[in-house]
């Protein structure tokens, strides 16, 4: 749709893929929409042998990610950064409306498929996007550490996560731009605190320098893939412990 | 893309070597078209010059036409003619000037001399100004008139646009997808204040409540639009329906942009000159021609995602490119859609959102 958000190839950043939406096969809807090979619970898919999207990707299973939170934190760059490797440095034009791209991570052997919405940020759109949250498996929240009040409406945003996404929707909280050392005004503490409060993880992030946004997608896949095709034998993934265990920090002298 | 006017390329030589012939495409029209923006990379130099060398044709037979029309005229009256006229394509040198009467624009900004600047000097609301300033590097990022570098920047114009404007119409203030419209008048028109009057015919009297908070007539006639479809291209309704896509999803940008940074550029200026005619009516045509032209192309889509990838697909390629072409097809190919049918799809339409909430 926009030249300008899709700097590398096409094919691979378009939506063009065999993935199902909760809507098609989860328990939200309409069930028996479509004939998949197997629906089974939370919406995702599990064909018996290795799916070919449109644009070529085998894949095991598929789950629908959104990035939320204010205009200009920065998702859509987290998105191309962590799809396309590189950063839109004033290359990259406001999201208006909604769009979506995929990509696939290999998680333990098994061929994940993150299909992930991209969100216009400002207020009013809200009443056109929070639709769509219902669907998603899972939810990226972001907030810009050089802005005070990306962070002040987080509470709002997780207000509006519960009354519209699902209960057991995958959250997580990321304090983006933090290459940005001399402008940021939000410190990781107050992050890690709000994070605690509402019991979601937390991250750092920085699109620019790419600190920690695989991180992002691939804990968040991880904790997916687990709990769709977790074995009994099979210890609980832990999503905090892993995210705890494996974050960067932004500066020189963190851990 | 657009055309150049700067160098009208010579008629291509037959027989020769695919590659030669876009290499030399290339070679002849410059990397920034005529409004500043730099062509992507994937552009299609071969096609677009074919293309181009047929439109300049038009594009000099319109100007002449229009010269003479305008000729001693410090104004033009809306009629059959001008009508006529305006569906053919404004030639962009009289662009500004065509606009401005036939919106109302000149008339209020006429009635109301002082108004812009007296806007720009008052009191400013601190969270839109905000608001503005967040976008004001995401506009045109490849045009080389908003880059700060250039002079002048219209960065700095468009800022004093939108915070007017979201002064004056204090009910909408800002919305994403103005700075676009802003930004596009003011490659046309180089002025402010009428790129400010402009923005005042769209939002506040041609587009039925699209920006403002609740964004009520955005959502309404995206159901109007997808009764049209309903009524005229049922195939492509019932695909819809069947895979549960929300019309929002495939056409909100249409609507919010109207079809900036969707169709290429000349081609949404042809469908400005329409818009500012002959009002919103001309969205929905252009809508329901893309989706109908394309209607083979889009059933073949088997699921969600593949449906939101045609929509995208129905945007490109020599259809939308040969604007000329295209503005025919809308006055044909979706059959009538009148005035009265419009209304009374978006007044059910809107009862239908009031009672779901």
């Amino acid at each position: 749709m926009s030249r300008k958000k899709t700097p590398k190839s096409k094919a691979g950043s378009t939506p063009a893929s065999s993935l199902p939406t909760a809507k098609e096969n989860g328990p939200v809807g309409s069930g028996a929409a479509l004939p998949a090979p197997k629906a089974p619970r939370n919406g995702l898919l599990l064909p018996g042998r290795p799916s070919l999207s449109c644009s070529g990707d085998f894949y095991d299973v598929a789950f629908k990610v959104m990035l939320v939170g204010d205009s200009g934190v920065g998702k859509t760059c987290l998105l191309v950064r962590f799809k396309d490797g590189a950063f839109l440095a004033g290359t990259f034009i406001s999201t208006v409306g909604i769009d979506f791209r995929n990509k696939v991570l290999n998680v333990d052997g098994v061929k994940v498929k993150l299909q992930i919405w991209d969100t216009a940020g400002q207020e009013r759109f809200r009443s056109v996007t929070h639709a769509y949250y219902r669907d998603a498996h899972a939810l990226l929240l972001l907030y810009d550490v050089t802005n005070r009040a990306s962070f002040d409406n987080i509470r709002a945003w997780l207000t509006e996560i519960h009354e519209y996404a699902q209960k057991d929707v995958v959250l997580m909280l990321l304090g983006n731009k933090v290459d940005s050392t001399q402008e940021r005004v939000v410190k990781r503490e107050d992050g890690e605190k709000l994070a605690k409060e509402y019991g979601v993880p937390f991250m750092e992030t920085s699109a620019k320098t790419g600190l920690n946004v695989d991180l992002a997608f691939k804990a968040i896949a991880k904790e997916l893939k687990h709990r769709s095709m977790k074995l009994p034998s099979e210890p609980k993934f832990k999503l905090h412990d892993y995210v705890k265990r494996e974050v960067r920090g932004s500066g020189c002298c963190r851990p | 893309m657009e055309p150049s006017r700067r160098s009208p390329p010579p008629s291509m030589e037959t027989g020769r070597g695919e590659d030669e012939a876009s290499q030399a495409a290339r070679e002849r029209i410059p990397r920034i078209d005529p409004y500043g923006f730099e062509r992507p990379a994937d552009f299609d130099y071969a096609s677009y010059e074919d293309f181009f060398s047929t439109y300049l044709r038009i594009l000099t037979n319109r100007a002449i036409k229009w010269s003479k029309l305008l000729k001693g005229k410090n104004s033009v009256q809306k009629n059959m003619k001008v009508k006529r006229y305006v569906r053919k394509g404004v030639p962009n040198e009289h662009r500004a000037f065509v606009w401005m009467a036939i919106s109302g624009a000149q008339a209020q900004m006429d009635q109301n001399p002082g108004y812009y600047r007296k806007l720009l000097e008052g009191e400013r609301n601190d969270k839109l100004v905000e608001s503005i300033k967040t976008d004001m590097n995401r506009t045109f990022p490849d045009n080389v008139k908003f880059r700060q570098t250039a002079d002048p920047c219209l960065q700095h114009t468009l800022y004093n646009v939108l915070v007017a404007y979201g002064h004056h119409n204090r009910g909408v203030g800002y919305c994403q997808g103005m700075n676009f419209l802003a930004g596009y008048l003011l490659l046309i028109t180089k002025s402010e204040e009428q790129s400010f009057w402009l923005l005042d015919a769209l939002v506040g009297r041609i587009l039925p409540d699209y920006y403002s908070p609740a964004m009520m007539g955005l959502k309404t006639d995206q159901e109007v639009l997808g009764e049209l479809v309903k009524m005229k291209i049922p195939s492509v309704a019932n695909l819809m329906d069947r895979h549960n896509v929300m019309w929002t999803l495939v056409v909100s940008r249409w609507f919010i942009c109207l079809f900036i940074d969707i169709l290429p550029v000349e081609t949404v200026l042809r469908i400005w000159d329409c818009l500012f005619y002959e009002g919103s009516k001309i969205i929905f045509r252009v809508a329901l021609t893309l989706i109908k032209q394309h209607q083979a192309s889009i059933l073949e889509a088997t699921n969600f995602p593949d449906i939101c990838e045609k929509f995208k697909q129905v945007t490109k390629g020599p259809f939308v490119t040969e604007c000329h072409t295209f503005m025919q097809k809308i006055f044909t190919e979706p059959g009538s859609l009148s005035t009265a049918t419009i209304t009374k799809l978006r007044k059910s339409c809107r009862e239908k959102l009031l009672v779901q909430g």
